[in-house]
Parts: C-alpha cells; sequence; structure tokens
C-alpha cells in the first residue's frame, strides 16, 4: 500500500465491517418486505378499505360546511395542547438547570454522579408511562400532562445543558475566584452568560418535541387535543380524525419551523 | 553550581524582627515548596520578601515555576510546605471567606484576559467588584453608585471609556487586556499579579500594555509582580528582576544590576532572538 491513496475525513471501512453492514441492510430489508406482504390492508373489523379511510379523513372534512365548522373548537384542542407543553417546557427549562450543575464535572465536581444518576434514571422513563401515573393519581385533565411533560423534559434538557456546562471556557471563572468572589458569583457571572444561548436553544427544541409529545398524553387521559383524537377513532368518525391530524400536522410544522428560525438566531 | 555568581544569590535573612523593618513587606516566601501530583517538584524551597510599591519582573524559560509562584499567593495553587505571609498574615491555609478576603486584596491579571465575551465591558469590570458586593446583589445587578462610578474612572484611566457599552468580544485583544487591567483596580487591591499579561500581543501594544500596568500601579502605590519572558520587556518596565530557573530562584536585584549576561545566566543559555520582544515600533 505504498501508492498514494486519496485521504478521506473519515476513516477506510474494512472489509468486515462492510460485510456487517451488509448483512444488517439484508435482514432490514427482508422484515419490511415480508412485513408488507403479509399485512392486510383493512382496519380489523370495520371492513372498510385503507383508501376510503384516507379518503373520508383528508377530504371529506373540506366538502361540507358541517365539518369546517368543527376546525376552530379543535383548533382550541390544539391550542390546550400547546399550553401543556409549554407550561410543561418552561417548568422543565428551569428545573433542569441547577441539576444540570450539579451533574456537570467541571462545576458539580464529585457531585456530578448523582446528578447525572438523577437525569439518567428521569431519561429512561417515556412520558406517557408518567402520564398514565398522574392520570391515576390527579385524575383526568391537562394539569397530569403539565407534570408528565415537565419531568421527562427534565431529564434530556438537564443532560444536554450539563454538557454545554461542561464545554465552557473556565477562564472566568478563575478571574472571578481569583477577584474574590464566591462560587455563585462565579456561576452567574462566568458561566450563565456563556450558556444562557445554549440553554434558550435547547429549550426551544425540547418544546418542539413537548408539542408532539402531549398531543399523544390525551390518548390516555392526560388533556389536550389527544382525547378527542381518541374518541374520534373509537367511533371510527374518521372524518373527525382527520381534522384532528391536520390540524396537528400544520401546527406542529408551523412551530418547528418558528422555533428553528428562532434557534438560528440565539447562537 | 556556579562558581562565580556575578549575580546575588537570595539568601533568607535570619533577622525577621519585622518591626524594626524600614520598608512594610507586603509579600514574604518562607521556605515554600510546590510539588504537583504528578511529582513535578514546581517550587523548590522559595525564600523572598517583596516590598510595597515594588514593581517586580519574574524571569524564566517555559516551566520554570513562574506561574505556580504568583497563583500561590493568591491560593490559587496550593503549596505543599513552607508559609506565604501578605501584608504579615499567614495566608498558607486560608479557607472561604478568608481567602476571598485575601483575593479581593490580590488582584490578578491572565494571558488570555479572561473576560466574558458575551457581556459588556463595564459588566466585565465590576466583576472585579463582586468580592466587595453580597451575594444576593451581585446576582441582581445591584451595584453601589460609587462603585460603578469607579469602574468607569478606571477605564477612563486605560483610554476606554468610550467603550464601556460595548461587548468584550468587540474589541481588539490589547483593548481587552486594558479592559483586564481596569477590572482588576476596580476590585481596589494592594497586590497586582500578572501572568504574562502581554504573552498574546504584539508588540507595540505589549508596550502600551505595560505601560499602562506600570503607570496605574504607580499612581496607586501597588505592588506589582509580573510573569514575563521578553527579557528587553522586563529591563525596561521593572524595578526588580527576579530571575527563576527549576522551581529556584537564579537571581534577585534591582533592574539596574542587570545586564545580558544576567539572562544568560538565569536561562542557562545564550540569549536568542525570540527572547525579545521588540521596539513599540516594530510592527512585525
Ligand atoms: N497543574 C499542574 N499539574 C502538574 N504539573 C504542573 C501543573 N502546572 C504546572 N506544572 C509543572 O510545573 C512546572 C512549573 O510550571 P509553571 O507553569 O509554574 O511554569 P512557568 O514558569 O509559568 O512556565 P511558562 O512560561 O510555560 O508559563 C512545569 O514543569 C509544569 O509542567
Ligand atoms: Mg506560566
Amino acid at each position: 500500500m505504498s501508492e498514494q491513496k486519496e485521504i478521506s475525513l473519515k476513516k477506510a471501512k474494512t472489509a468486515s465491517t462492510k460485510r456487517l453492514i451488509a448483512v444488517i441492510i439484508g435482514l432490514l430489508a427482508f422484515f419490511y418486505i415480508s412485513a408488507f406482504w403479509s399485512q392486510e390492508w383493512t382496519v380489523p373489523g370495520s371492513r372498510v378499505s385503507p383508501l376510503t379511510i384516507l379518503y373520508r379523513m383528508f377530504v371529506v372534512p373540506f366538502t361540507s360546511l358541517e365539518y369546517l365548522q368543527k376546525f376552530p373548537e379543535r383548533i382550541l384542542e390544539m391550542l390546550e395542547t400547546i399550553a401543556i407543553a409549554y407550561a410543561g417546557g418552561i417548568a422543565a427549562s428551569i428545573i433542569a438547570m441547577p441539576i444540570a450543575f450539579l451533574a456537570s464535572r467541571n462545576i458539580g465536581g464529585p457531585l456530578s454522579y448523582i446528578g447525572k444518576a438523577i437525569l439518567n434514571a428521569i431519561r429512561s422513563i417515556p412520558s406517557i408511562i408518567f402520564a398514565i401515573l398522574f392520570v391515576a393519581a390527579l385524575g383526568v385533565g391537562p394539569y397530569p400532562g403539565v407534570l408528565a411533560i415537565s419531568i421527562n423534559s427534565i431529564g434530556m434538557l438537564g443532560k444536554l445543558y450539563a454538557e454545554v456546562i461542561e464545554s465552557i471556557d473556565m477562564n472566568m471563572v478563575d478571574a472571578i475566584r481569583a477577584s474574590g468572589g464566591n462560587r455563585v458569583q462565579a456561576v452567574w457571572y462566568g458561566v450563565f452568560p456563556q450558556v444562557l444561548p445554549d440553554f434558550a436553544s435547547f429549550s426551544i427544541y425540547r418544546f418542539e418535541i413537548d408539542v408532539r409529545a402531549s398531543t399523544v398524553l390525551g390518548l390516555v387521559g392526560a388533556g389536550g387535543i389527544g382525547v378527542p383524537l381518541m374518541i374520534a377513532q373509537q367511533q371510527r368518525n374518521w372524518e373527525d380524525v382527520g381534522i384532528i391530524l391536520i390540524i396537528v400536522i400544520v401546527f406542529v410544522t408551523l412551530i418547528d419551523k418558528i422555533s428553528g428560525e428562532i434557534r438560528e438566531k440565539l447562537v | 553550581m556556579y562558581n562565580e555568581p556575578p549575580y546575588r544569590v537570595f539568601e533568607p535573612s535570619e533577622e525577621t524582627n519585622q518591626n524594626e523593618q524600614e520598608v512594610t513587606c507586603v509579600i514574604e516566601f518562607k521556605n515554600l515548596s510546590l510539588t504537583y501530583p504528578g511529582g513535578v517538584e514546581a517550587l523548590k524551597n522559595i525564600n523572598l520578601k517583596i516590598e510595597q510599591g515594588e514593581f517586580v519582573v519574574i524571569v524564566g524559560l517555559s516551566g520554570a515555576g513562574k506561574s505556580t509562584l504568583i497563583r500561590c499567593i493568591n491560593r490559587m495553587t496550593d503549596p505543599t510546605s513552607g508559609k506565604i505571609l501578605v501584608d504579615e498574615e499567614d495566608v498558607t491555609y486560608l479557607k472561604d471567606r478568608r481567602l476571598r478576603k485575601l483575593r479581593t486584596k490580590v488582584g490578578m491579571i491572565f494571558q488570555d484576559y479572561n473576560l466574558v465575551k458575551r457581556l459588556s465591558v463595564l459588566r466585565n469590570v465590576m466583576a472585579g467588584r463582586l468580592g466587595h458586593t453580597g451575594t444576593v446583589k451581585s446576582l441582581l445587578g445591584i451595584f453601589p453608585q460609587e462603585d460603578l462610578k469607579l469602574a468607569m474612572d478606571n477605564l477612563e484611566r486605560v483610554g476606554i471609556k468610550d467603550k464601556a457599552y460595548v461587548r468584550a468580544d468587540q474589541l481588539s485583544g490589547g483593548q481587552q487586556q486594558r479592559v483586564s487591567i481596569a477590572r482588576v483596580i476596580t476590585q481596589q487591591p494592594k497586590v497586582i499579579l500578572a501572568d504574562e499579561p502581554v504573552a498574546s500581543l504584539d508588540p507595540p501594544t505589549s508596550h502600551t500594555v505595560m505601560k499602562d500596568l506600570r503607570r496605574i500601579s504607580k499612581e496607586d502605590d501597588l505592588t506589582t509582580i509580573v510573569n514575563l519572558h521578553f527579557i528587553d520587556m522586563a529591563m525596561e518596565y521593572a524595578d526588580r528582576i527576579i530571575g527563576m530557573r527549576d522551581g529556584e530562584i537564579v537571581f534577585d536585584g534591582p533592574v539596574t544590576d542587570v545586564t545580558e549576561e544576567t539572562f544568560e545566566q538565569i536561562y542557562d543559555r545564550p540569549i536568542r532572538v525570540d527572547d525579545k520582544r521588540g521596539d513599540e515600533s516594530d510592527g512585525q
């Protein structure tokens, strides 16, 4: 191998890893194709063809005033979903901060393991499980939804925040300590200004996820647009399901777009 | 190691009756040693006295222990044995509140300025007041008007008052180092430690920054210790030069006693071109 080779940024793949990749792709293809063939393309129990359902979901709602009148009400329910995500997200963004400082190696020191353990424990439980628990404890409604969203977000935001904190320039912290400032002052003046833009950016990003997560929470009774979605689906009221899905898609896309733009400006 | 030293090696003075001394000794090292966890002996039995108002420059090759020596004074690094006295108070084992009090008295300037780049110049200068400000007040950003005035006056003294509300990262390196000088004097210290304050600057800027530092230190009668590794700058700005090699003080004397040979002895090699910073006009 003395000839000059083109330099690539990535390490060259060896023959065995190439073979492994080929096997994995082959297996995946097999599963998908066999699943595709064995799938019966009707909704069990209703014997209606999926095309009819799609037609009822996405075309019929626009053809009659009766359905168009339902949009405002559904939009209000979507706003409730967004409010759940917003309340849960704000609470999480704030509560995640102290935990993140605790969990970061450079600020938390030896306590960092405790912080990291807390965050990992939280993150390993999906928000829908928290929602089920809180609905059981607090009853049906948006409040358990807010709690479920915020707890799950704390897990992810805390971890992301801690990584930001670990990547900062500790020089300013040194400077403040060298001028007689205490730990709290060093964090406030030396760390916060450096991490705040990233914190804000991650919080907004997490809000996007929270909006999507809270549309599902209604399925277990934790408020928002998931509740009517579940009811409509059980009644096979496909027009209603369609209206709700359209609203969810439009709002989620809008929020992703807006938040993406804000985040770009922040960093 | 040297048969005939043309310089005086510092001898620890044993007549330690401090009350009878004419000039007050601000900093005193007594048999100070420091061994880093890895086993490097960065300081070996240092004995040194620095008097009120002196402008001391410490020179020595990389790894000689200059940073370690000055970082012991404000206890950013902890010595292994021996004692450090600041204002005749033993500061070797200070902790928490009393350590912070020491640090308000001993200000520090860093090679990389250590400013918060996203904050305004004035906020950076006010960071120098944190040691004098209660925690809650400082978190809320409530500073006494006279502290703010002091900060503004100090910015004026280093010639960048008009930049007070500009973000620190908008400034040139020389301006940033002047902000850090303003920050350290806003702290109202008795002593200023400066670790290679001009190493990141070009020659003309290095000279203006050193001139500012020396002028202010003389105006306010501060005791200043600067690590430098350019011999021409050391000669130009120091009152007294301390030479270090391998964790030991190998020269200590007034700048008038210092010649290029002194440096060759401190460095234990001939002087090279890059040991000098060059003149102010030398734009490189
Ligand atoms: N945190 C540390 N842990 C272990 N060894 C260290 C540490 N800091 C410095 N040293 C070692 O101690 C010795 C003295 O270092 P010091 O930084 O005081 O030298 P210096 O004279 O300031 O050098 P320079 O001109 O490169 O800044 C060096 O051998 C260095 O490698
Ligand atoms: Mg150094």
